[in-house]
C-alpha cells in the first residue's frame, strides 16, 4: 500500500499553471510587434492630421452622424448576417481603393500623357490587334503566316508605309501610321470624350466580363450601359462643380463603373446580403451629411497637415508649404515601369522553372541563384543600377527608366518565387487532363495554368511592387535627386520618389519644422498606399485560396 | 482531305513548332536572367573593388589611387576625407545593431511562430499573419524616421545620455521589421514536424506545453537557426532605417560594451548612401570604396544565405 502511494504521487498531476502561462506570454509576444508598429502609426497620424486641433462641436457632429450609425449597422450585420456584412465592407473597400488609384490615373492623364496621345497610342496597338484576330479566326493560317502578317500590321500601324524605310525605298511617305492620323484629325472631339472612347470602353469591357460571372450577359450589358451613361453624364456635369472634365472622366471610369456594378450585380444575384449595402450607405451618407452639417454650424475641422494643398503642390524650404506632388506622380510612374519590366519577365522564369525545366545542373544553379538573389541588399542592387545601367550603358543618372529597371531586379526573385507557389498549388490532375486532350505544352500553360494561377501570381506582384514603391536605398544610389519641383515628362527624365522625398525632409531639411509637418504628413501618405496594396493582395488571396 | 492528311495534322510533332519554341525560348531566358543579374553583380563588384585596393589593382591594369587592403580590413577609422578608409569602424556598427536587432527579433519572432503554429485558432492565424506581413511591407525609411522621432525620445527619458542619433533606437527599428522573418521561416518549419510525432507526444500524456517545448521546438531546430541567419542577413543589409536613426559619424564602437548602443555611429550600408549624397566624383577613390564596402556586404550576406541553406539541407531531421 504504501509503495502504491508512492508511485502515485506526483504522477499524472499537470501543472495547468505553466501551460496557461506559456500560452499567454507566447500570445504577447506575437502581439508586441503588431502593437508597437500601431502606436508608432498612432503618433504619426496624429502628428500629421492633428485631431485635436478641431472644433468639439465639429468632433461632436461627426460622432453623431457618421460614427453612431456606422457602429449601429455595422454591430448589427455582425452579428445577424456575416456575409451580408462582408459584402458592405466589400463595397466601402472597393470604393475607397479605387479612389486612390484614381487619384492616380488622373494625375497621369492630367499632367504627363494628354488624351489625344493616350487615344493615339491605344488606337495603334488596337486596330492591327482587332485585324490579326480577325484573321486568325476567320482563316486557319500556320502561325508563321500569323506572325508575319502580324509584325506586318504592327509596322503599318506604328510607323505607316513605309516609315523609316523611306530611305532604302527611296519614296516619300505614303500611307501615315494609325497615331499620326489620329493627331492630324483637324476637328478633334472634345479631349475626355477621347478618353471615354479609349479608356472608360476598356474599363466597361473588363467590368461586364467580371459582372457576367455573378449575373447573365442581358443583365450584365444593362448595369454596364447604364454605368457608361452615368460616367458620361459625370464627365459633363463635373465643370459646374469645378472640376475638369479629364480627371472626372478618369475618376467615374475607375470609381462609378465598378463599384455601381459590383452593387447592383450583388443585389441581384444575393438577395439575402442586400442588407449589407446599408454599410456604406451609413459610412459615405454620414460623412456628407456631417460635411454639411459642419460647414452650416461653423465648425473648424481639424488643421491636419495632410490636405489637398499638401498632395498637389511641390518641394518648398518652407515646410508649411510643401508639397509631394511630384514624389507621387514619380512613384506612379517608377510602379509602372516595374510593372511592365517585373511582371513578364518574373512570371515568364516561373512557368519556365514549374513547366519546362529539365531537371539538370543549369535548372539547379537557376534554382539556388534566385533563392539567394531574394537575400541580396537592396543597396547592392542600387550599385548594380549605378555600375551598370548609368556607368555601362551610359544613361543618364537617376532616370524613371534606370530607376524601374533597378527596383525591377530587386524584385525580380520575389515575383519568380510567389509566381512559382501559385503555379506549383495548381493540381496536376489539370495539367494531365490538357495534354490528355492532346494539349501542346504552351497551350496548357496559356489555357490551363496561368489562368488557374493568376489571382495567385497577382497577389505576389502587387506585394512585390509594394516592396518596390518603398525602396529608396537604390533610387539614392542610382542618382535620383533628393528635390524635384516638377513631374517627370518622359521615361528619360529624372525621377523623384515618395520614400526618397520623405528621407530628403527627414535628413537633409532636418528642422523641427519639417519634422512636425512634412515628414509625417509623407508618411502617411506613403503608408496608406502600401496598406492598401497590401489589403487588395491579401483580399485577392483569401478570395482565391 | 484524305487519311494521310488527316493523321499527319493529328500526330505531327508539335514540340518545335513556332509557338512552342518562341514561348520555350522566351521563357528560358526570363529564367537565364537571374543568373546574368548575379553574374553581373559578381563582376560589377569585384572588378570595382580591384581597383580600390593596392594589392590587386595591378592585376587589372589599373594605375591610380589606391588603399593597402590590411588597412582597409584592420582599419578602425573611417573619414573619406582625409584618406583613411578603415571599414572595421562601419563594420562594428553593423554587427551592434545586427546583434541588437537578433535580441529583439529572436525570442519574439520563435514565439510567434509556437504561437501561430501550435495555440493560434484558424480565425486568429487569420488575422495575426497577414498583421505580421505588414510589419515586414512598411518602408523602411518610414522606420527610421519612427526611431529618430518616437523611440530616440523615449530612450532618453530613460536614460539621458543617448545622442540624438543612437544604434539602440536603429537596433530596436530592425528588430521589429525582422520579426516577420524569423516568424515565418520558423513557422514553416513548425508545421513540417509531423503530426505522428505531435500525437505520440499527447498520448504518453504530455500537456501542449510540454509537445510544443519537447517535441515540435527540437524537431524544427534546423529550419529555426536557418531563420536566424536569414534574419540576420537581412538585418547587416537593412538600408534606410539605420541612415535616418544610426548617425552620420563613423566611429568605432567596441562591440562588446553595452553602452556602444547608446551611441551614434554609421554601418555599412549607411556609409555607402552618405559616400553617395556627399557628390563623389565618378571614379575616384571614394567611387571605389562604395564598391569595396558592397563587396564586403555582398560576400557577407551571400556567406549568411549558403551557410542558413546548408543548415537546412544538411542537418534537416527527416521523418
Amino acid at each position: 500500500m504504501a509503495t502504491e502511494d508512492r508511485t502515485i504521487d506526483g504522477f499524472g498531476q499537470v501543472s495547468r499553471t505553466v501551460g496557461t502561462v506559456f500560452r499567454y506570454l507566447l500570445l504577447a509576444a506575437t502581439l508586441i510587434g503588431i502593437v508597437a508598429l500601431v502606436i508608432l502609426l498612432l503618433f504619426v497620424a496624429n502628428d500629421a492630421i492633428q485631431p485635436l486641433t478641431a472644433d468639439p462641436g465639429w468632433h461632436l457632429t461627426f460622432f453623431a452622424t457618421l460614427v453612431v450609425p456606422t457602429l449601429a449597422v455595422g454591430g448589427y450585420l455582425a452579428s445577424r448576417n456575416q456575409s451580408a456584412a462582408a459584402v458592405g465592407v466589400g463595397t466601402i473597400g472597393l470604393a475607397v481603393v479605387t479612389t486612390m488609384f484614381a487619384g492616380g490615373l488622373s494625375l497621369i492623364f492630367v499632367d504627363i500623357v494628354d488624351s489625344i496621345t493616350w487615344a493615339a497610342a491605344v488606337l495603334t496597338l488596337a486596330v492591327p490587334t482587332a485585324a490579326v484576330v480577325a484573321i486568325a479566326r476567320v482563316s486557319n493560317r500556320s502561325p508563321l503566316e500569323l506572325l508575319a502578317v502580324a509584325v506586318i500590321l504592327y509596322y503599318v500601324s506604328l510607323f505607316g508605309v513605309p516609315g523609316p524605310l523611306r530611305s532604302v525605298v527611296g519614296t516619300g511617305q505614303l500611307l501615315p501610321g494609325v497615331g499620326s492620323v489620329v493627331a492630324s484629325i483637324p476637328v478633334l472631339p472634345v479631349d475626355w470624350m477621347l478618353l471615354f472612347a479609349t479608356f472608360t470602353l476598356p474599363v466597361a469591357v473588363v467590368v461586364r466580363y467580371y459582372a457576367r460571372q455573378l449575373v447573365d450577359d442581358r443583365t450584365a450589358t444593362a448595369i454596364v450601359a447604364v454605368g457608361l451613361v452615368a460616367v458620361a453624364i459625370a464627365a459633363t456635369a463635373a465643370p459646374t462643380a469645378g472640376i475638369t472634365p479629364v480627371p472626372a472622366t478618369v475618376l467615374a471610369s475607375v470609381v462609378l463603373l465598378p463599384t455601381m456594378t459590383y452593387v447592383t450585380t450583388t443585389a441581384l444575384s444575393r438577395p439575402h446580403d442586400r442588407v449589407g449595402l446599408a454599410l456604406p450607405g451609413a459610412v459615405f451618407g454620414g460623412s456628407l451629411l456631417g460635411a454639411v452639417a459642419v460647414r452650416t454650424l461653423g465648425y473648424a475641422g481639424p488643421q491636419a497637415w495632410v490636405d489637398w494643398q499638401f498632395l498637389t503642390s511641390a518641394h518648398s524650404r518652407n515646410a508649411i508649404d510643401a508639397g509631394l506632388y511630384p514624389a507621387i506622380g514619380g512613384s506612379i510612374l517608377l510602379m509602372l515601369t516595374v510593372a511592365v519590366l517585373s511582371f513578364p519577365l518574373g512570371v515568364g522564369a516561373a512557368i519556365y522553372l514549374e513547366e519546362y525545366a529539365p531537371d539538370n545542373k543549369l535548372t539547379r544553379l537557376i534554382d539556388v541563384n534566385i533563392s539567394n538573389l531574394a537575400g541580396v541588399p537592396s543597396v547592392v542592387y542600387g550599385l548594380l543600377g549605378l555600375g551598370v545601367f548609368v556607368r555601362y550603358f551610359g544613361q543618364p543618372s537617376g532616370t524613371v527608366l534606370v530607376g524601374g529597371a533597378t527596383l525591377a531586379l530587386l524584385i525580380l526573385p520575389i515575383v519568380i518565387i510567389s509566381s512559382r507557389e501559385a503555379i506549383r498549388s495548381v493540381p496536376n490532375e489539370l495539367r494531365q487532363a490538357s495534354y490528355g486532350m492532346g494539349a501542346t505544352r504552351w497551350q496548357t500553360v496559356k489555357n490551363v495554368i496561368l489562368p488557374r494561377s493568376f489571382s495567385g501570381v497577382l497577389t505576389g506582384t502587387i506585394l512585390a511592387l509594394g516592396r518596390a514603391i518603398g525602396e529608396t536605398a537604390p533610387l539614392i544610389m542610382i542618382g535620383a535627386p533628393d528635390v524635384l519641383f516638377s513631374l517627370p515628362a518622359d521615361l528619360s527624365s529624372k525621377v523623384s520618389a515618395m520614400p526618397l522625398q520623405v528621407f530628403a525632409w527627414s535628413s537633409l531639411y532636418a528642422t523641427p519644422e519639417f519634422y512636425q509637418r512634412a515628414v509625417p504628413a509623407g508618411v502617411v501618405v506613403l503608408v496608406s498606399v502600401l496598406l492598401s496594396m497590401n489589403s487588395v493582395a491579401i483580399v485577392l488571396r483569401n478570395k482565391f485560396e | 482531305m484524305g487519311t494521310d492528311d488527316i493523321s499527319a495534322e493529328l500526330t505531327r510533332n508539335t514540340k518545335n513548332a513556332p509557338p512552342e519554341l518562341l514561348t520555350r525560348v522566351f521563357f528560358f531566358i526570363c529564367a537565364a536572367l537571374s543568373v546574368v543579374t548575379t553574374a553581373s553583380i559578381v563582376v560589377l563588384l569585384v572588378s570595382e573593388a580591384a581597383k580600390f585596393f593596392s594589392v590587386t589593382a595591378p592585376l587589372v591594369g589599373f594605375a591610380g589611387e589606391t588603399v593597402s587592403m590590411v588597412d582597409f580590413l584592420t582599419g578602425t577609422t573611417w573619414q573619406v576625407g582625409s584618406g583613411e578608409y578603415g571599414v572595421l569602424a562601419l563594420v562594428s556598427a553593423t554587427i551592434l545593431i545586427t546583434v541588437g536587432a537578433g535580441v529583439i527579433s529572436i525570442p519574439l519572432g520563435v514565439a510567434t511562430a509556437i504561437y501561430l503554429s501550435e495555440y493560434a485558432s484558424t480565425r486568429a492565424r487569420s488575422i495575426l499573419k497577414p498583421a505580421l506581413e505588414v510589419l515586414a511591407g512598411i518602408p523602411t525609411v518610414v522606420y527610421g524616421f519612427f526611431a529618430l522621432i518616437y523611440i530616440t525620445p523615449a530612450i532618453q527619458t530613460l536614460l539621458p545620455d543617448t545622442g540624438t542619433f543612437n544604434l539602440a533606437a536603429a537596433s530596436t527599428v530592425v528588430g521589429i521589421m525582422i520579426i516577420p522573418m524569423v516568424a515565418s521561416i520558423s513557422e514553416d518549419a513548425m508545421s513540417a514536424v509531423p503530426d505522428e510525432l505531435k500525437q505520440a507526444g499527447y498520448g504518453m500524456g504530455a500537456t501542449k506545453f510540454d509537445v510544443s517545448t519537447g517535441i515540435v521546438v527540437p524537431a524544427a531546430l534546423s529550419g529555426i537557426f536557418s531563420s536566424f541567419i536569414l534574419a540576420l542577413s537581412r538585418a547587416i543589409g537593412e538600408t534606410m532605417a539605420v541612415t535616418v536613426a544610426a548617425g552620420s559619424q563613423a566611429n568605432f564602437l567596441p562591440p562588446w560594451d553595452p553602452t556602444s548602443y547608446l551611441e551614434g555611429a554609421l554601418p555599412m550600408t549607411a556609409a555607402m548612401i552618405q559616400l553617395l549624397l556627399s557628390d563623389i566624383t565618378g571614379g575616384g577613390l571614394a567611387y571605389r570604396s562604395l564598391f569595396a564596402i558592397g563587396l564586403t556586404l555582398f560576400v557577407l550576406t551571400l556567406t549568411m544565405n549558403i551557410i542558413s541553406d546548408v543548415i537546412t539541407q544538411r542537418y534537416r531531421e527527416e521523418y
